[in-house]
């Protein structure tokens, strides 16, 4: 039984249909599908297709607890989806309400995944089909309609009415009845009227030409006369006013580069969507398919920030190592530096060599889930499958097996460099230039070698250089960590040995400490000051804070597709940004 | 009796591509699958999006379905196994072609959404790249047959295939083929990475189901054409015609769906300046050269 069946009496053809739907499982995945690869699940080979669009999906599969932030989103993302749906939950078994309850609920592991599926298939071959089955209905899914100027977005207006700008009538859209209203009007200049035959006359209301009587046309005030000059022959051939003249209508539009101007359209990109990573919220405002406005948020960041009643020394490790699952080791060692520059310690240079090798383990495994999100985004069937199934040996491998999936990476590293339209399509989409805020392979890839690891003695002992590349591309990024991802096998296999960082015992002490580490994504940094041997502040620094900052200038008059790369390119952990 | 076994042949095509294709994506060959899934589609909801063009919502994956079909009408598997032989065949593969254009915009329109929207958009500009590029390769390939008859243009490649005759004509009909039929690298209308599926994106239970296997049938279709036109269609030795037109058929499908495996989606504004400023020059040399083959070598 599940409680998402859909409504219906079970006959012999509806028997073979749910047992059609319990071998064809399509899972929507909150967070997001990298987010479990990086918990170490293979949600493939455990049996489930992963969806892209919640409309495709059968099953709900939370991985891990909702973030409270992400509650309504997985609420509307669950209504979208068609009857029979279920609920898979790993890891957790509270379900964000108004949601039924998970239907299936199994541990955070793989082979907790591989039961869940075989229990969620019998779920649906007994259970797809039921009577009596209610609507599910949530706040987070009531809409309100505005009403919008299909030429002037940014007249938004609770009231059905014509548009102040060019008198249009106003078409109603849906919005979120959370989600707080436009008033974009406000900031619009209040019309002015103009006769089309004779625009030196201007006024403030509407009403007739006093020269030769025509209706007056709604021009917007200040927009000079060069307007006027310049349209006065095109609206002379139509100048009856009932008629709504293109060139009229959108001369006061901002023009793309095509000089085209469209249907401007506000599109949502996240927080569940296929390209990106899970969390991460791009609102764009397309005009046609560029790129006119962009806003991008992070719905899941600042889960790293330290409660306000302090914490001690073992449980804030575990806390700042739990707030980003796409790197929690690097975060580990952070916590752990920390700790340890704050209490005056040094653990002895063995660990210091295992600690880097398990942070350089990390590195590739992230980078290479970056690999499939990246292809996942671009369409490459075949980089997104071989990209996958290596971050999940690299991800608790040992030493042995680091060395024996080296050779298989290498292939993987050539096979890109000569792989024929990825370069073209990476080349030249995002281009950076060298900045400050910038950091890890996004500021290497601008031909800055700024990398935390060449501060670092251990690092520099065990041969550590910086790579860079400076064309400050996509593909830039690409290749610097396609560099990078060997400049770390070769790391692992000097230091010879991976030991998972773990916190000293650092006693009752007080004092105030800093460290940093390299993370996948740039280098991050802690302040943190300890009392009597208890965390009672923390300030964390991490390279998405900063590089989310960029992606809306970024994105501006970009072809969609072109966008939606920089975006990927920049490998942004939602997860880590701080609020 | 005759249109049903062309009928089966293109459904058991489509089945195998639909195989295929499953095992590309998920990495295990399951026979099976898409029996399941089809099924399983069958018995899902498929609703409504609140403010659709109905007309348009309800019609596309249909017409999708049809213009695949009208298509491959007119492709002869066989001698004598065909649904149609137009005199004007090998043109009315590409009037019929015309109509998947139409099908995608409709399923972008129709459903009110922004991916799907933005799917049939950019599916409009990708008919500009691709449209002359069907045409102009099937222009030199009527010439050396001397017939838009495809039975004709069969039987003129009985000495040496137009892939051999004129190679060029071949490889931009190919790359044209696969851009017709949204195939990866191509995918831009319903590219799931960057659209979440686009013109299928609200698509769900048995229209969705119609959607694909439309889909699936424009992929035979449009390699039966490439088998028609450019590998000797029937023509082979030791085998019976069907089962070489059948042989040739998957192979060409499945050469296409494994290129793309194997490739990025290409940048829209490159697939436009490269069809355009390589492609039709390169289409017109093609015509060209065969003319001038025509002319001294009949």
């Amino acid at each position: 039984m599940i409680a998402g069946a859909r409504a219906g009496t079970v006959s012999g053809l509806r028997r073979l249909t749910a047992a059609a739907m319990a071998r064809d499982l399509h899972a929507i995945i909150v967070p997001g599908p990298e987010v479990a690869r990086a918990r170490g699940l293979d949600i493939e080979s455990a049996g489930l297709q992963i969806a892209a669009t919640p409309r495709h999906a059968n099953v709900l599969l939370l991985v891990g607890p909702v973030p409270r932030e992400l509650g309504d989103a997985v609420i509307v993302l669950y209504a979208q989806m068609m009857r029979p749906r279920a609920i898979f939950s790993l890891g957790a078994s509270a379900t964000p309400s108004p949601l039924p309850h998970a239907d299936v609920t199994a541990d955070l592991s793989q082979s907790g995944l591989l039961d869940g599926v075989t229990r969620l298939r019998s779920a649906f071959s007994r259970g797809a089909f039921r009577l009596g089955v209610s609507d599910f209905d949530a706040p987070a899914l009531q809409i309100r309609i505005e009403y919008t100027c299909p030429m002037h977005p940014e007249v938004v207006q609770d009231q059905p009415g014509s548009c102040p700008k060019c008198g249009m009538n106003l078409v109603p859209r849906e919005a979120s009845a959370s989600a707080e209203p436009h008033h974009g009007a406000e900031h619009a200049t209040p019309p002015e009227y103009t006769c089309p035959m004779h625009p030196e006359i201007v006024q403030g209301e509407p009403g007739s030409c006093p020269k030769c009587g025509m209706n007056l046309v709604p021009r917007e005030a200040g927009s000079a006369d060069e307007h006027a000059q310049g349209h006065q022959d095109a609206d002379m051939d139509h100048g009856d006013m009932g008629f709504m003249s293109m060139v009229e209508v959108t001369k006061d539009l901002p023009r793309s580069p095509d000089g085209l101007p469209m249907d401007w359209i506000e599109v949502p990109f996240g927080p569940f969507f296929p390209g990106l990573p899970g969390g991460l919220l791009l609102t764009l405002t397309l005009d046609g398919d560029g790129i006119a406005k962009a806003r991008a948020q992070s719905l899941v960041g600042g889960s790293g920030a330290l409660p306000a009643s302090g914490m001690g020394a073992a449980d804030f490790v575990e806390h700042l190592s739990a707030s980003d699952p796409l790197a929690p080791i690097c975060y580990r060692l952070l916590a752990c530096r920390t700790l340890e520059a704050a209490a005056g310690q040094a653990p002895d240079e063995e660990i210091l060599r295992g600690r880097i090798a398990a942070m350089e383990r990390e590195r590739i495994a992230s980078h290479l889930g970056w690999l499939a999100l990246f292809a996942r985004q671009i369409g490459f069937g075949w980089l997104l499958r071989r990209a996958a199934s290596l971050q999940l040996q690299f991800l608790h491998a040992d030493i042995k097996q680091v060395m024996a999936l080296s050779p298989a990476l290498q292939a993987l590293i050539k096979r890109l460099q000569r792989t024929p339209l990825l370069k073209s399509r990476t080349a030249g989409i995002g281009r950076m230039v060298p900045d400050t805020v910038l950091r890890g392979p996004v500021a290497r890839a601008t031909g800055v070698g700024d990398d935390a690891r060449s501060r670092d003695k251990t690092c520099s002992t065990l041969g550590f250089t910086a790579v860079s590349r400076d064309r400050g591309d996509a593909l830039a990024r690409l290749h610097v960590r396609l560099d990078e991802t060997r400049h770390s096998l070769a790391l692992i296999k000097a230091a010879g040995a991976i030991v998972l960082p773990t916190p000293v015992d650092i006693g009752v002490i007080s004092g105030k400490g800093e460290a940093a580490v390299e993370t996948p994504r740039g280098e991050a940094r802690l302040q943190l000051t300890l009392d009597n041997g208890r965390v009672i502040d923390a300030r964390l620094d991490t390279p998405s804070t900063h590089h989310l900052d960029l992606v809306a200038p970024l994105l501006e008059q970009q072809e969609l597709g072109d966008g939606l790369t920089t975006v990927a390119s920049l490998d942004l952990s939602p997860w880590e940004v701080v609020q | 009796m005759r249109i049903a076994v062309v009928l089966g042949f293109l459904f058991a095509g489509a089945y195998l591509v639909a195989v295929l294709e499953a095992r590309l994506a998920t990495g295990r060959l399951r026979l099976a699958a898409p029996g399941w899934a089809a099924m399983a589609l069958l018995g899902r909801e498929s609703v409504v999006p609140r403010q659709p063009d109905r007309l348009f919502f309800e019609t596309a994956p249909a017409l999708l379905l049809i213009a695949a079909l009208l298509a491959a009408a007119v492709l002869p598997l066989a001698p004598g196994l065909f649904i149609t032989n137009l005199a004007t065949g090998a043109l009315f593969v590409n009037a019929a072609l015309a109509y998947v254009l139409v099908a995608l915009l409709m399923a972008g329109w129709g459903p009110d959404g922004a991916y799907a929207l933005i799917g049939g958009w950019r599916f409009l500009g990708q008919l500009i790249a691709y449209s002359m590029l069907i045409v102009m390769p099937i222009t030199a390939v009527a010439m050396r047959a001397e017939s838009l008859l495809t039975t004709d243009i069969v039987a003129s490649q009985t000495g040496l295939w137009n892939i051999l005759y004129q190679p060029l004509g071949f490889v931009l009909f190919f790359i044209a083929a696969m851009g017709v039929a949204f195939l990866p690298p191509f995918d831009l209308p319903s590219a799931e990475g960057e659209l979440a599926g686009g013109v299928t994106s609200e698509y769900t239970g048995v229209r969705l189901a119609v959607f694909r296997l439309g889909r699936l049938v424009l992929v035979i279709t449009l390699s039966a054409a490439t088998v028609v036109f450019y590998l000797g269609g029937w023509l082979g030795p030791v085998l019976p015609p069907w089962a070489w037109s059948a042989v040739k058929i998957l192979a060409v499908s499945a050469t296409m769906l494994l290129i793309g495996h194997y490739l990025p989606r290409i940048r829209e504004a490159h697939l436009l300046a490269w069809c355009w400023k390589l492609g039709i020059p390169l289409a017109l040399l093609n015509i060209f050269i065969v003319g001038v083959m025509v002319l001294v070598w009949p």
